[in-house]
């Protein structure tokens, strides 16, 4: 067969209009969106041009960071303040949500329970943390319970949802089992379900853990204790190598329990591939992210 | 079948490490409980308390206004929309210079790597108040703050899928002689350009949330009512806004599952 | 004595997986049931126990109805029934121990099993359990580090454990090998023996069938198409029931045949 002989007159496909129409329309959708924005917001060119400077001129006078003045005023003790009101919402948010997600999963719980439940779930969620202090602080008062009834608050809602979906996910053969031997749902749900729930729960309260460690510095700034009130005071007075002092120190707690929980959770995920089977490393952290994000493939 | 008679096995003791663990864990967290107050008694206390009484009834007609809520609410998704689309933005060039699979060079690699680490470990409310100190009190300062957020989130979940995004389409484009750019361009950027657009989604949702608290440091939007109205103690106010927030984040997230639903 | 009065069960998506079944087995037999898959093999042992309601007729088990049966009448049913599973059903990440006590969940109260507080002597009887089965020694193993063979014969002891006066097995050796296969089945076949206990084993292998079988019965789309004697079975029974000749994969083989 020759090159130079040219096929028999078929149409050649054309490339399909929908992709690019839809490209275009999503282009125009973000640029109108971005220019509405901006006609709402204060902008001005000048104040554009000025605010990396500004920003930058701020940035610089937190270095080198004051830090024998933050030992002084306890900052390292109100950062550990905001570990501990953490640590003790995650917990309460773990101990409020596992039960809960019990009475939310599909192939567990009647409907009648499970929909009330679930909304209970979608509508904690809703409410970030900072607003549930605000709510909080003037029956409670100011100070660090507040903060760790608003955490433990939201992360019931965050907790649950991810505890229902590992539910959700497991193997009904166990379960079958427990049924067989004439046991009740409760020793179901503790010997036929719990078991295989553990890892991913342990691992998610831990990653919970996390960022509520950075949401409890955030409470500190509307006095619901941590280390944000020092951030607070110390930006009003303009110390600025003390609000350096006061990041640093922040940074590096917050990367040191990053780090240590990452490894926990490793760990645990690790433990329980063991006994499951093969690759279960790459599927749970897929699985982990799909939770977080609602996305999945 | 064993003939005679097996000794029963005694029962293993548990491994001193775990007790220690847990033993330990629980250590900490009495401490911790005693530290911040724990005080399971008052929560009785609480639900008695007769500031409850302020926070009813609503006052509609306030709340209803539109200069109080609803125009204060529009530029909270004004600074959303700017902040996801400049966080994001960002996001996909900083992804691809830290992901092991597209990084340019090993200093581009470790440099980006450890900045975003630094970033995300300080809280976002923090950038917030940072920003609003260096720039002034309103919404410029919160669509900073709020971008440097979405930054950090977008980074935190996209270079998890480009690092596992497939490497032979890269591999292929490299090994044709393509420059950086175009080789990422079309060896990578095709596989995982779904997966952006469905987490730019929801990093939108997340900042139409954190849009509303930014407020509450002073970075515009709601929030800023919102803080005015604590500080006065309108908590029925407060309410009021409160509710209508959330009827109309959750429609807003509605569309945006969705959306992110028809993407997959 | 287990008696079932033209039982049908229909599934909720509009399968009739039995229909009209009429059969009767007395206290200690040991019946093999066979059939193509779907032929309704595995619904016939869950409705016996009640894990899928039957939709019509009467199943009585030494006099307690079990079509109907509340909640409770039904857990009482299912403690005097034990079940073991093709895919054996364990809690993989508990000790042995642990899973076959889990046998006695329909006695010991729901907040002592939940503590895993098991009572001295519920401990003892899961001890018994696994040296009849032989693998007393595995007690404080974690259940996944066993083989096949091994795990199914914790299944039994998990079953044992609840001195039932039913044994029902849904393909218990449909995951095994040859060698193993046969001593399962031997294991199935000497608790027969010993204990008295009535079994009911569905198989997927015909020459399984025959080896350890007394009384088969034969299920073909739901309904009742051979009832008699092993020794009656030759290649036409085969046909009534498969509705085709036999075949290798009918036939779990021996370890010759594991090339």
């Amino acid at each position: 067969m020759t090159a130079t002989q040219s096929p028999p007159t078929e149409s050649r496909p054309t490339p399909p209009t929908g992709v690019k129409r839809r490209r275009a329309l999503i282009a125009i959708t973000l640029i109108v969106g971005a220019a509405w924005s901006v006609t709402g917001i204060d902008v001005t060119l000048e104040r554009l041009l000025e605010a990396p400077g500004d920003a930058w001129d701020i940035f610089k006078r937190l270095w080198p960071p004051a830090m024998d003045e933050a030992l002084n005023r306890g900052v390292i003790g109100k950062v550990f303040e905001s570990v501990y009101i953490a640590w003790v919402g995650t917990i309460i948010g773990a101990v409020l949500s596992l039960p809960l997600a019990f009475l939310a999963a599909t192939n567990v719980a009647p409907r009648w329970i499970r929909i009330p439940v679930r909304q209970l779930f979608n509508a904690i969620r809703a409410v970030p943390e900072l607003i549930v202090a605000v709510i909080f602080i003037p029956i409670t008062g100011l100070g660090p319970w507040a903060g760790t009834l608003a955490i433990g608050l939201h992360s019931v809602g965050t907790l649950g949802k991810w505890a229902t979906e590992a539910i959700e996910g497991v193997d009904t053969g166990p379960l079958e089992a427990v049924e067989a031997t004439g046991g009740r749902w409760v020793s179901g749900m503790r010997w036929g379900v719990l078991p295989q729930i553990m890892p991913i729960v342990a691992s998610f309260w831990l990653f919970r853990f996390e960022i509520n460690v950075r949401a409890s510095a955030v409470l500190g700034m509307i006095g619901a204790g941590g280390v944000g009130a020092e951030l607070v005071s110390q930006l009003i007075f303009r110390n600025f190598p003390a609000v350096g002092a006061v990041l640093g120190i922040t940074v590096l707690v917050v990367l040191t329990i990053d780090t240590m929980s990452a490894a926990m959770r490793r760990r645990i995920i690790a433990g329980a591939a063991r006994t499951s089977g093969p690759d279960l490393d790459a599927d749970r952290n897929a699985e982990a992210l799909a939770n977080l994000t609602g996305f999945r493939r | 079948m064993s003939d005679g008679e097996t000794a029963r096995p005694v029962r293993p003791r548990p491994r001193l490490r775990t007790l220690g663990i847990a033993a330990g864990l629980l250590a900490f967290t009495v401490f911790a409980a005693n530290e911040v107050g724990f005080d399971a008694s008052t929560s009785w206390e609480m639900w008695s308390n007769p500031l409850w009484e302020k926070f009813w009834p609503i006052p509609w007609d306030w709340v209803l206004d539109r200069s109080n809520v609803l125009d204060p609410l529009v530029e909270t998704f004004q600074i959303a929309i700017l902040a996801t689309i400049i966080g994001c933005g960002l996001a996909l060039p900083i992804s691809f210079a830290m992901s092991r699979l597209t990084a340019p060079n090993r200093p581009v690699y470790l440099v980006s790597r450890s900045v975003m680490n630094v970033v995300r470990a300080v809280p976002d409310l923090f950038w917030a108040k940072l920003l609003v100190t260096a720039v002034g009190i309103g919404a410029f300062a919160g669509t900073w703050a709020l971008s440097v957020f979405s930054l950090a989130v977008m980074v935190k979940l996209f270079s998890e899928t480009v690092d596992n995004a497939d490497p032979r389409p890269l591999e292929a484009a490299r090994a044709s002689g393509s420059r950086y750019l175009p080789a990422v361009r079309t060896g990578v950027l095709p596989t995982v350009l779904p997966e952006y657009v469905a987490y730019a989604l929801y990093v939108f949702e997340l900042n139409i949330r954190a849009s509303i608290v930014l407020g509450l440091v002073g970075a515009g939007g709601v929030g800023r009512v919102l803080e005015a109205q604590r500080q006065f103690f309108r908590f029925d106010r407060v309410l009021g806004m409160l509710i209508i927030v959330f009827v109309v984040v959750f429609v807003i997230e509605q569309v945006s599952v969705a959306l992110r639903k028809r993407l997959v | 004595m287990i008696r079932f009065d033209d039982v049908s069960v229909t599934y909720r998506g509009g399968v009739q997986a039995l229909r009209g079944l009429d059969l009767t087995i007395e206290d200690g037999e040991f019946v093999v049931i066979v059939g193509l898959s779907g032929a309704g093999k595995s619904t016939l042992l869950r409705a016996l126990n009640g894990l899928v309601p039957a939709t019509g007729g009467s199943i009585t088990v030494d006099g307690a109805e079990v079509v109907g049966a509340s909640a409770t009448e039904l857990r009482a049913l299912r403690s005097q029934i034990g079940m073991i599973f093709q895919t054996f059903n364990l809690v993989n990440r508990t000790s042995v121990l642990n899973n076959v006590l889990m046998g006695r969940l329909g006695s010991v109260p729901a907040w002592r099993s939940t503590l895993g507080l098991w009572p001295a002597d519920d401990r003892e009887r899961a001890m018994q359990a696994l040296e009849r089965v032989g693998i007393v020694e595995k007690a404080y193993v974690r259940a996944s580090n066993l083989s096949g063979g091994q795990q199914q014969r914790v299944g039994i002891a998990r079953a044992l454990v609840q001195e039932p006066s039913v044994m029902l097995a849904d393909e218990p050796v449909a995951s095994l090998d040859p060698v193993t296969s046969r001593q399962v089945m031997g294991d199935l076949r000497r608790i027969n023996r010993d204990l008295g206990i009535t079994t009911i084993v569905n198989l997927h292998y015909l020459d399984l069938a025959r080896e350890f079988g007394n009384r088969l019965i034969g299920l073909r789309d739901g309904e009742l198409v051979f009832d008699g004697d092993i020794a009656d079975v030759d290649d036409d029974t085969f046909m009534e029931i498969y509705g085709r000749a036999i075949s290798d994969d009918d036939l779990v083989g021996t370890e010759d045949d594991l090339t």
